[in-house]
């Protein structure tokens, strides 16, 4: 057991009340300042508009169904003069691409509030490194939730991205949600020691939101396919699933090293 | 070792033969001695430097000892980084020739320069924290440890899981599909190939030995 842990265990506080202790005072100051949703929402929104105009020329060919079989609608496309379509696997690709960037222009701030404020002594002293790991992941998770409930929905209206599979789109974007916040909250925690700017936060992070962003391009295919064996959904989302909950091991594992003096 | 690659080169375009089944005769699978063993280096290097990265967190040692490993798992990294680059480089050649592209957009390929892009962040971390080296110590080991999650998933998971891969599947060890001179140049260059990254290893090392003690010498 650590100083740190010694000293937390003496005030009889349990790990997880430790962890509710650091989330609620997260919460409460990010209510009170707004600043986590106010940087990721302006940015994920000022990105949304960038998109929609730069992607306005994409718009989805309608088709018509006849003997099972799908053709195009207008003659335009018949004779191939139609632009390509952008379709809703792209559209969702695109979606977590302004959902990774946004997380990292604001998710850093949880730790460098710390660092800043010179209340990390103070955090080391009486919480263990394991409840503060949990505390500000499952703050980074919230406001990603957040966020993704606000624009989601914005987002489908703005680009016509179809939802496919309900209970698939809703895994992965669960899923994807979780892989998120545990990249950011670690990367964070790393860069804020290395008292790095924010370009090294996107350095250190997005080489390893890549790997996310292929798995679940991989899992957006599947929620668009119509009665998907579940032998595919589960090797797609759960192979997206298992690399958040993977992150989230080796991180709880490493954080008092980063945490710790 | 330079004995051994000069005639392993040698070998590769003057010995061994053509392979079946590629574009110019079977002549641009003589990049194979090349381009698989820099891939398969790349990963060992990774394995190296996590492995390094494990002991200089979880074991206590002195601090000149504990820094000492730290630089292994650094130069296991830097030449992770240099072979990940021979590889990528010596794939795209062959996917130009053979596929008539140098870049496809396949999953073997961004895996590649994903691997290439981690090892390029693990290296910027370093530098960024050079005035420190106990800090860059621990937290480039917490990075490479957390990075082995993907660098995992691209190396054994994505081809599985994203299977639509033009990569030429491993017939290098079906000892029936290669013929005799085709083995022992492969092989060799296995061989040449980990002596080289052995030797490099040890010269930055040795490099790194003597840097430091001109450091404690004038500090």
């Amino acid at each position: 057991m650590t100083t740190f842990e010694n000293a937390a265990s003496e005030t009889r506080v349990s790990w997880w009340q430790q962890t509710f202790a650091l989330l609620a005072k997260d919460l409460k100051a990010e209510l009170r300042t707004k600043v986590a949703i106010s940087a990721v929402g302006v940015f994920t929104f000022a990105s949304l508009l960038l998109l929609g105009l730069a992607t306005a020329v994409l718009k989805e060919v309608p088709t018509i169904k006849l003997l099972g079989l799908s053709y195009p609608a207008t003659l335009d496309q018949l004779l191939g003069k139609q632009q390509p379509a952008w379709d809703s696997p792209s559209k969702l690709g695109m979606l977590w691409v302004l959902f990774c960037f946004a997380a990292f222009a604001g998710l850093a701030h949880s730790f460098v509030h710390e660092e800043e404020t010179n209340t990390v002594t103070a955090l080391r002293l009486s919480m263990s490194a394991g409840a503060v790991y949990t505390g500000k992941l499952l703050f980074n998770l919230i406001v990603l939730l957040v966020i993704m409930l606000v624009v989601t929905p914005v987002y489908i209206a703005m680009t016509g991205m179809k939802i496919g599979s309900p209970f698939v789109f809703l895994a992965v974007m669960l899923s994807g949600g979780v892989c998120l916040a545990a990249t950011a909250t670690i990367i964070a925690a790393l860069a804020a020691k290395a008292q790095g700017t924010g370009a090294l936060y996107g350095a250190l992070g997005l080489p390893l939101l890549l790997v996310f962003l292929l798995l679940l391009m991989n899992a957006a295919g599947t929620v668009y396919v119509e009665n998907a064996p579940t032998l595919r959904i589960v090797k797609d989302v759960g192979g997206l699933f298992s690399f958040g909950v993977l992150i989230i091991s080796m991180s709880a594992m490493l954080f008092h090293f980063v945490w710790e003096e | 070792m330079g004995l051994l690659m000069g005639l392993m080169i040698y070998g590769a375009f003057f010995y061994a033969g053509g392979a079946l089944g590629f574009n110019a005769s079977g002549d641009i699978a003589r990049i194979v001695f090349f381009h698989v063993p820099c891939a398969i280096l790349s990963s060992v290097c990774y394995a190296v430097g996590a492995w390094f990265a494990v002991v200089y967190l979880f074991k206590k040692y002195p601090r000149r000892k504990a820094l000492e490993i730290d630089a292994k798992s650094g130069i296991a990294m830097e030449l992770g980084f240099l072979f990940c680059t021979l590889g990528t480089i010596t794939g795209s050649i062959f996917a130009g020739m053979q596929w008539n592209s140098y870049w496809n957009w396949d999953p073997r390929e961004i895996s590649i320069v994903i691997m290439l892009l981690l090892y390029a962040s693990y290296l910027v971390l370093r530098a960024a924290l050079a005035g420190k080296p106990e800090q860059r110590a621990k937290l480039a080991a917490v990075y490479a440890l957390v990075a082995l999650v993907p660098a995992q998933y691209l190396i054994w998971a994505i081809t599985r899981i994203v299977p639509s891969t033009m990569h030429p599947k491993n017939p290098l060890f079906e000892k029936e599909s290669l013929s005799l001179s085709y083995k022992i140049v492969l092989y060799s260059s296995f061989l040449a190939f980990t002596l080289l990254y052995m030797w490099l290893s040890q010269l930055r090392f040795r490099a790194y030995k003597v840097r430091t003690r001109l450091e404690g010498k004038r500090g």
